[in-house]
């Protein structure tokens, strides 16, 4: 089958790889038929979680359909059609059964580097290096799903495969982020990063009650959608002082929750971007942390800074005096996908979430290195490409 | 045949067979030796698995398919009462292992490697983790390295911890989800060249762990 790989940093390349097999009771293959694009797979692309081996199937928020069930599933069928998971889970240990599904204790067969780097192993995560398990990804033709009845969940007929296919990622992370802010009603909310996660973060922390929200980034088209789609506010941080700007726009008290939703590869304008990126570069630091370092500032005290941005490592000048003093609440995690997917499927049913404006780029599977150039670079309005495989 | 109240001493054949073989895989040397009594390296590893004790010990007398998967690389025979012999074969097929478990009573046994690549013994006890989530395993493993191995400079070979290691992890993802997760055949683009040495890091990236 084709499949988009890795083929070292900062190349990729479509490629025929095996197909998959259902190896343990619990797995399912599931046809593709799209995939997305992620901020996270920048990182990886990029080489800022090195642990990718050249070969390795990217891709991890996906839908599809069920072709073949291991003889231990009980609640899919072949032909469903479904939406996956990124973060694999086994369904059986104290972690999912406390629905902290990314943490899982036993689905990275792979745990010593992560257990070195941070202590603790979590979850697997489909198409996400060798740190994360060294599964296959999804943009191919075919994928392994293991733990399918707890991973993979039926959508509902009439939704577009393009709209369904961001609960597997970017919905339960932004819905994620807003949930962390313990919104009780009437708060103002900023949030950093206009790409898919943090649109979908603007969404749901709407739904959860939020007065005001305020999206903060520099490329004016994404600016623009989320302004018109979602009806929030808009900053760009690339002509405008955001601490001024919010400081201005809650008069003087500050945003009650600020979500991060930008990552290790944060931008910024100003010297300590260079002397960041030169850091970096040298990988005497792993990660940026501008938006991080503006979220805590801007926060207001006692406030909530929510982090759904990927870091692997360390950073420099970390405001924790900021953070401690200001008696913040700082909260965040990869996303807990199986938690809160059936939920986000509901609500888009009933139109409540309509995330398929995010698919700005639908293209075939043999697209996909293009489909990655456009995202990074942000080309042509790109807020994210979706691969179909199945043509 | 074994009977079901004594069946759990699969338990200590699981840790028994992982550690008896003394693993072969290079890995680098530990900055931290392990802690030495009366010429033992002595280590102590415990892994918490969210079930009951009891369901923790009916595990091993309900799954029929562990009897399976043990028949292909050891056989268990009862030796009197609370003791047992245990007979394996390396999974690379080298040199086979021979122990003898004790179960001490209930939720502890020992195991005695009496026959093996490492001298080795360890004892295994099951105790309730506190604010239910379930029973902790903790295992303590004793091991000497021979001469062969002190000449060659291993004498500080952490290669039965490791596999201790990697057993109680095994033995708790069996127990808590019914499979020990496996990515290695994945499909890639990789060549069968490129696939060997990503092979060796997943090695590494396996091999011991937390527990
Ligand atoms: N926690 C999780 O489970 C999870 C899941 C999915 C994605 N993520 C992470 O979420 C982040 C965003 O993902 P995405 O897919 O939306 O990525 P994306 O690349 O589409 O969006 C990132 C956006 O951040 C903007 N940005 C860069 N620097 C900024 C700054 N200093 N201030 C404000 N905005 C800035 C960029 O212009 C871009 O629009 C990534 O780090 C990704 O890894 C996390
Ligand atoms: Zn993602
Ligand atoms: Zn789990």
């Amino acid at each position: 089958m084709r499949a988009l790989c890795w083929e070292g940093v900062g190349k990729l390349a479509v490629r025929d790889v095996p197909e998959p097999r259902v190896r343990a009771a619990d797995d399912i293959i599931v046809r593709v038929r799209a995939s997305s694009v992620c901020g996270s797979d920048l990182h990886l692309i990029n080489g800022y979680l090195p642990a990718m081996r050249e070969g390795d199937v990217l891709g991890h928020e996906f839908m599809g359909e069920v072709v073949e069930t291991g003889p231990g599933v009980r609640r899919l069928r072949v032909g469903d059609r479904v939406v996956v998971g990124s973060v694999v889970a086994c369904g059986g240990c104290w972690y999912c059964r406390t629905e902290q599904y990314s943490l899982c204790d036993n689905s990275n067969p792979q745990p010593v580097f992560t257990e070195k780097l941070w202590g603790h192993s979590p979850a697997g995560i489909l198409g996400y290096s060798h740190a994360a398990g060294g599964y296959s990804g999804s943009h191919a033709e075919y994928v392994r799903v293991p733990f399918g009845d707890v991973g993979a969940f039926p959508v509902p007929d009439g939704v577009a495969d393009d709209a369904v296919v961001f609960a597997s990622d970017a919905m339960p992370t932004g819905w994620m982020a807003a949930d962390f802010c313990g919104l009780e009603g009437g708060e103002v909310v900023a949030v950093w990063g206009a790409g898919g996660v943090g649109q979908m973060a603007a969404r749901s922390a709407q739904i959860l009650g939020a007065e005001r929200v305020i999206v903060i980034d520099r490329l004016p088209e994404r600016l623009a959608t989320a302004a018109a789609r979602l009806g929030v506010e808009t900053i760009d941080y690339s002509r405008t002082d955001v601490l001024e700007a919010l400081r201005e726009m809650t008069a003087g008290r500050g945003p009650d929750a600020c979500i991060e939703a930008v990552g290790m590869e944060s931008h910024d304008v100003g010297p300590s971007y260079a002397y960041d990126r030169a850091k970096q570069a040298a990988r005497l630091q792993t990660d940026r942390l501008t938006s991080v370092r503006q979220a805590i500032m801007a926060c207001r005290k006692g406030g909530t800074v929510s982090i759904v941005g990927v870091y692997a490592g360390l950073v420099d000048k970390f405001p924790l005096g900021a953070a401690m003093n200001k008696a913040l609440v700082l909260r965040m995690g990869q996303m807990h996908a199986q938690r809160y997917i059936p939920m986000l499927l509901d609500r888009i049913a009933v139109g409540e979430i309509d995330p398929g404006y995010l698919a700005t780029h639908p293209l075939p599977l043999e697209e996909g290195v293009r489909g990655y150039e456009l995202f990074e670079k942000k080309r042509d309005g790109c807020l994210r490409s979706v691969l179909h495989p199945a043509g | 045949m074994v009977s079901k109240a004594t069946r759990w001493v699969l338990l200590g054949v699981g840790a028994a067979a992982a550690t008896g073989v003394g693993r072969t895989v290079a890995r680098r040397r530990r900055r931290h030796q392990p802690e030495r009594q009366d010429g033992w390296y002595v280590v102590r590893r415990g892994v918490t698995v969210d079930r009951p004790r009891d369901a923790v010990i009916g595990f091993w007398t309900d799954r029929e398919r562990l009897d399976r998967a043990l028949a292909e690389w050891a056989t268990l025979e009862r030796i009197d009462g609370d003791r047992w012999r245990c007979e394996g074969v390396a999974p690379d097929g080298g040199a086979g292992w021979r122990a003898e478990i004790t179960v001490e009573g209930p939720g502890v046994l020992r195991w005695r490697v009496t026959e093996g690549a490492v001298p080795q013994e360890g004892r295994l006890e099951l105790t309730d983790a506190p604010q239910g989530r379930g029973t902790e395993l903790r295992a303590e493993l004793r091991y000497r390295s021979g001469p062969v191995r002190r000449v060659f400079g291993l004498t500080a070979g952490d290669e039965p911890d490791l596999a201790l290691r990697d057993a109680l992890r095994r033995v708790k993802s069996l127990i808590e989800c019914g499979q020990v997760i496996e990515t290695r055949h994945d499909p890639s683009a990789r060549s069968p060249r490129q696939e060997r040495a990503t092979d060796k890091i997943r090695d590494k990236l396996t091999t011991g762990g937390r527990a």
